[in-house]
């Protein structure tokens, strides 16, 4: 990861965003001989609505048969069974109920059914309430039947994005952060040239779009007004890892003309979960959680949990997802400017999508923009990423000979999720500069004290490794300093002791 | 570890460093207690305000001075310590500890007995579930304070306090101190959460604005904080239409409870009260895994310090006995009950072979006189008033549970008079 520097450099190919679309975009091209810039205005990765979102790993039984959206969700679940290996990310193959309440959900449970066996969807069957309640007992009573999707899976939605864009560098992609696109640049003849940025010029032939709940404005600097993005934000609950064992699948409500409606689920490592709302909103940015919406979550996830343990939350959060008007994906190269290619309006499936959209891109640009860049197979491309040691998961020797190696990984910083320094210190060396990156990368801050007792002990270990003073660490990047300066010079600059 | 250990104390705040004391003065030879920390203490390293120690030895001290006695003591015991030492797991069933340590690596050990004295840790934000958005600024009061007293750094120039534990309070004046403006103390219930000196020389005295029925409602700002919405709220804590204020401020502290940490306990096997959040105990503090005790804030979350050296002390002896297998096979096991007026209590089980203190908080404030006590007419106290804030005590003397051998219930209450 780079970052503060100026660049202007040429590029084959510059994507905009480095959510899991940008990612996984950027790691299929690097199975080929071209150089590739990713920008993305985060400090650290995820940070959109890749990084507030449900985790799933979709089926596929969801999507009418014809939609973009059909096309991608089946064989990116099949790619990211894969991938899980590959990249060494958490994938809890857990399956999927949506539930029925009544006989018109019921109905519609035959529905999804249908779409799914249209979609290719394997395994999709309907099941009883009871059945339902022998693997959830926790279930509502009230639930008569439910739609089992055995494919479906939750991801550890930091730790792929992560290793996405990671496997992306290793074969030779490179990352820019804090980097914000702010326009295209042109050519005389009208195609693209590159992409204006705070940081400097980025040129390009190629362009590619991957700009989330902001593609729709990025998508209009190439002159392409065909969509409109909706940011829709969706507000969720997080609870304790003990609270964890009320399920062991993802549990849908009947989908409904507002969306896939309240969810519950476990997370990938072991949290309980419920939300999202779908809440259109005019700003992108906004991702304040309201009394409103963890309202109507709490009613969402009562009625398909009626136990749901809410004391034990740790924190509420929302994402903004990038929604269109059609509620489909926008994946095509412009013919004009040519050399622009929008994957964009990309939400649920996405996460799911993500892979197989890359593949497409890559496809795309083999067929459709053959004059302005060649595709040569990279023979040196690795598929392997290893990830951070995960401590927590591993047996006893394992954790032995990792301490012996290296003593930092004998000494706990994070004691919710038993993340040790050694972690934090690696998260550094790839390039974590946030106490927010570090915690998206090791995990240490998830868990039930929300960083009370490791954010100074981050702070500390990120000013040491940096050489930067603690007063300049960040939460986030930007102006989300810790601290605002000394003590003793807080109090001299105030006045308050005389220099004598 | 060439030598076998007989009593392992994890954790050496207060609690801890008191059973150390009370294993070896009542004949444990080798006592160990493992810190994870870098330095001894505790959570009292960063208490560096007076006021501890009035009850243990007549006099005010900071919290490191408070401890540097008992420290003192423990050496001179021949409490043998161990820094930088986590233990990060406890085997069901055999009890098997397992710490790490940079220099020592990942090791188990397995001793006579155990003491838990892990503390415990502040409620998050999350917790209670503010709607808004996530800026930097907002800390426990406990985060705080480690960056004003122990690194040197400010977290903040304009504070708002939301709850009224102690630590919030004791962070208020800190924070005016250091230069801090803060606003005021905002309290969800309508009696204070830590005690009243504090209230009075942390508030008080420094003209800290303190609303009761008061709560903050919304977060603002993106990448710091720029401000909370505060409301007044009813009796059922709902915040109260159109009493929305927006105070401006760059950082918010949370004195809003302390839970338990019992990570630990739990991989143990050892039940927890619904309550305290800590170990079922009974007199001798020893939890549901009859090998490993507690003591202090793992326990039950005490207003002094007094009372958790106190504890400790019980504590590491009972443990030291356990060791050498002084405790009877079937000591009774007589449960407590609460009464109407009490929130919570421990210990929960009486033996009848030590003497003992019950620690219970009441659910609401009784501002009249009223009387704690124990029944059937094991002890009766006057009282001037009862408070959530500050706990109460019920003394049972060991000679009067072996008079009563069918006693099978012990009821605590306070009650007006």
């Amino acid at each position: 990861m780079l970052r503060g520097e100026k660049f202007f450099m040429n590029y084959d190919i510059v994507i905009i965003g480095s959510g899991i679309t940008g990612a996984s975009i950027a790691r299929e091209l690097s199975k080929y001989k071209l150089s590739i810039a990713v920008i993305d205005k985060a400090s650290e990765l995820p940070a959109g609505a890749s990084r507030a979102n449900s985790s799933m790993i979709h089926g596929g039984f969801d999507d009418k048969p014809g939609t973009v959206k059909a096309k991608f969700c089946v064989p990116g679940n099949k790619l990211w069974h894969k991938l899980n290996d590959e990249l060494d990310v958490h994938l809890d193959e857990c399956g999927s109920y949506v539930c029925a309440f009544s006989g018109a959900e019921v109905k519609h449970l035959e529905e999804l059914l249908a779409q799914g066996k249209a979609n290719g969807c394997p395994g999709v069957e309907i099941v009883s309430g009871d059945k339902l309640r022998e693997k959830e007992p926790n279930v509502s009573p009230e639930i008569i039947a439910a739609l089992w999707s055995p494919e479906a899976g939750i991801i550890n939605n930091f730790e792929a994005v992560n290793a996405m864009i990671e496997s992306a560098e290793l074969n030779g992609a490179k990352l820019f952060l804090e980097t914000v696109a702010t326009g295209l640049i042109l050519d005389d003849k009208g195609n693209i040239k590159g992409v204006t940025t705070n940081k400097g010029e980025f040129l390009a032939p190629v362009v590619i779009n991957a700009g989330g709940v902001h593609s729709g404005e990025i998508a209009s600097w190439a002159g392409d007004k065909s969509f409109r993005i909706i940011p829709t934000k969706g507000e969720y609950y997080l609870l304790d890892r003990t609270a964890g064992e009320t399920i062991t699948s993802f549990l849908f409500s009947c989908p409904s003309k507002a969306g896939k409606g309240i969810t519950v689920l476990r997370t990938a490592e072991g949290n309980l979960m419920a939300g999202p709302t779908a809440t259109e909103q005019e700003d992108p940015e906004d991702r304040s959680t309201t009394p409103e919406g963890l309202a109507e979550v709490l009613k969402g996830a009562r009625r398909l949990v009626p136990k749901f343990p809410v004391n034990m939350n740790i924190t509420t959060f929302a994402g903004v997802r990038a929604n269109t008007e059609s509620g489909d994906f926008e994946i095509y190269a412009l013919k004009s400017p040519r050399g622009f290619v929008n994957a964009a309006g990309i939400k649920s499936p996405g996460f799911t999508s993500a892979p197989a959209i890359a593949q497409h891109i890559a496809q795309l640009l083999k067929e459709e923009l053959s004059d302005r860049i060649t595709l040569i197979p990279n023979e040196k491309f690795t598929p392997e990423r290893r990830n951070i040691p995960r401590f927590l998961y591993m047996d006893m020797a394992a954790r032995k000979s990792l301490a012996e190696n290296d003593p930092a990984y004998a000494q706990i910083v994070c004691r919710c999720e038993t993340v040790t320094e050694g972690q934090v210190v690696e998260a550094i060396r790839r390039g974590a500069r946030t106490i927010t990156a570090v915690k998206m990368m090791t995990r240490a801050g998830t868990g039930r004290c929300q960083g009370g007792f490791c954010c100074p002990r981050v702070a500390e270990i990120l000013s040491r490794e940096l050489g930067i003073p603690l007063d300049e660490i960040t939460r986030h990047g930007g102006e989300s300093k810790l601290l605002v300066g000394k003590t003793k010079e807080f109090l001299l600059k105030k006045g308050a002791v005389s220099h004598e | 570890m060439s030598k076998n250990i007989d009593v392992l104390v994890i954790g050496a705040g207060p609690a801890g460093v008191a059973a150390g004391i009370g294993a070896r003065r009542e004949g444990a030879e080798n006592v160990l207690v493992l810190e994870r920390d870098w330095d001894l203490g505790g959570i009292l390293q960063q208490c560096i305000h007076p006021g501890f120690g009035l009850r243990t030895f007549k006099e005010e001290l900071t919290g490191p001075e408070y401890m540097h006695r008992f420290i003192q003591q423990a050496h001179d015991e021949g409490v043998e310590f161990r820094t930088n030492t986590m233990v990060f797991q406890i085997d069901r069933g055999t009890n098997t500890v397992w710490t790490m340590n940079k220099e020592r690596g990942i090791e188990s050990l397995n001793p006579g007995a155990i003491v838990l004295t892990m503390g415990c840790r502040e409620r998050p934000l999350g917790a209670i579930r503010i709607p808004g958005t996530r800026p930097s600024g907002i800390y426990t009061a406990g985060t705080a304070q480690r960056f004003v007293n122990m690194e040197g750094y400010m977290p903040g120039k304009r504070a708002v306090i939301l709850g009224s534990g102690d630590i919030g309070l004791i962070m208020a004046r800190r924070m005016i101190w250091e230069g801090a403006e803060v606003e005021g103390v905002y309290e969800v219930m309508s009696w204070p959460g830590g005690l009243r000196r504090n209230i009075a020389q942390c508030l008080d005295d420094y003209g800290i604005p303190f609303h009761l029925k008061t709560t903050v409602t919304r977060i603002h700002g993106q990448d710091r904080l720029e401000g909370v919405t505060v409301a007044e709220v009813d009796d059922h804590m709902t915040p109260i239409k159109g009493t929305e204020r927006y105070v401006e401020c760059d950082t918010l502290l949370l004195a809003i409870g302390l839970i338990p940490e019992n990570e630990l306990s739990r991989m143990a096997s050892i039940d927890i009260h619904p309550v305290t959040g800590g170990p079922v105990v009974n007199d001798l503090l020893q939890t549901t895994n009859p090998g490993i005790f507690a003591a202090g804030n793992v326990v039950i979350v005490y207003d002094l310090v007094d009372n958790v050296s106190d504890e400790g002390l019980v504590a590491g002896a009972s443990a030291a006995k356990y060791a050498m297998g002084k405790i009877p096979q079937n000591v009774r096991r007589i449960p407590v009950k609460g009464g109407e007026n009490v929130r919570l209590y421990s210990p929960q089980f009486v033996t009848g072979e030590t003497d003992t203190t019950i620690f219970m908080r009441v659910t609401h404030p009784i501002e009249q006189p009223c009387k704690v006590f124990a029944e059937p007419g094991l002890y009766s106290q006057r009282l001037r008033y009862a408070r959530p804030g500050e706990m109460n005590e019920v003394k049972i003397k060991a000679e009067q549970v072996k008079a009563l051998p069918d006693l099978n219930e012990i009821v605590i209450d306070i009650q007006p008079v």
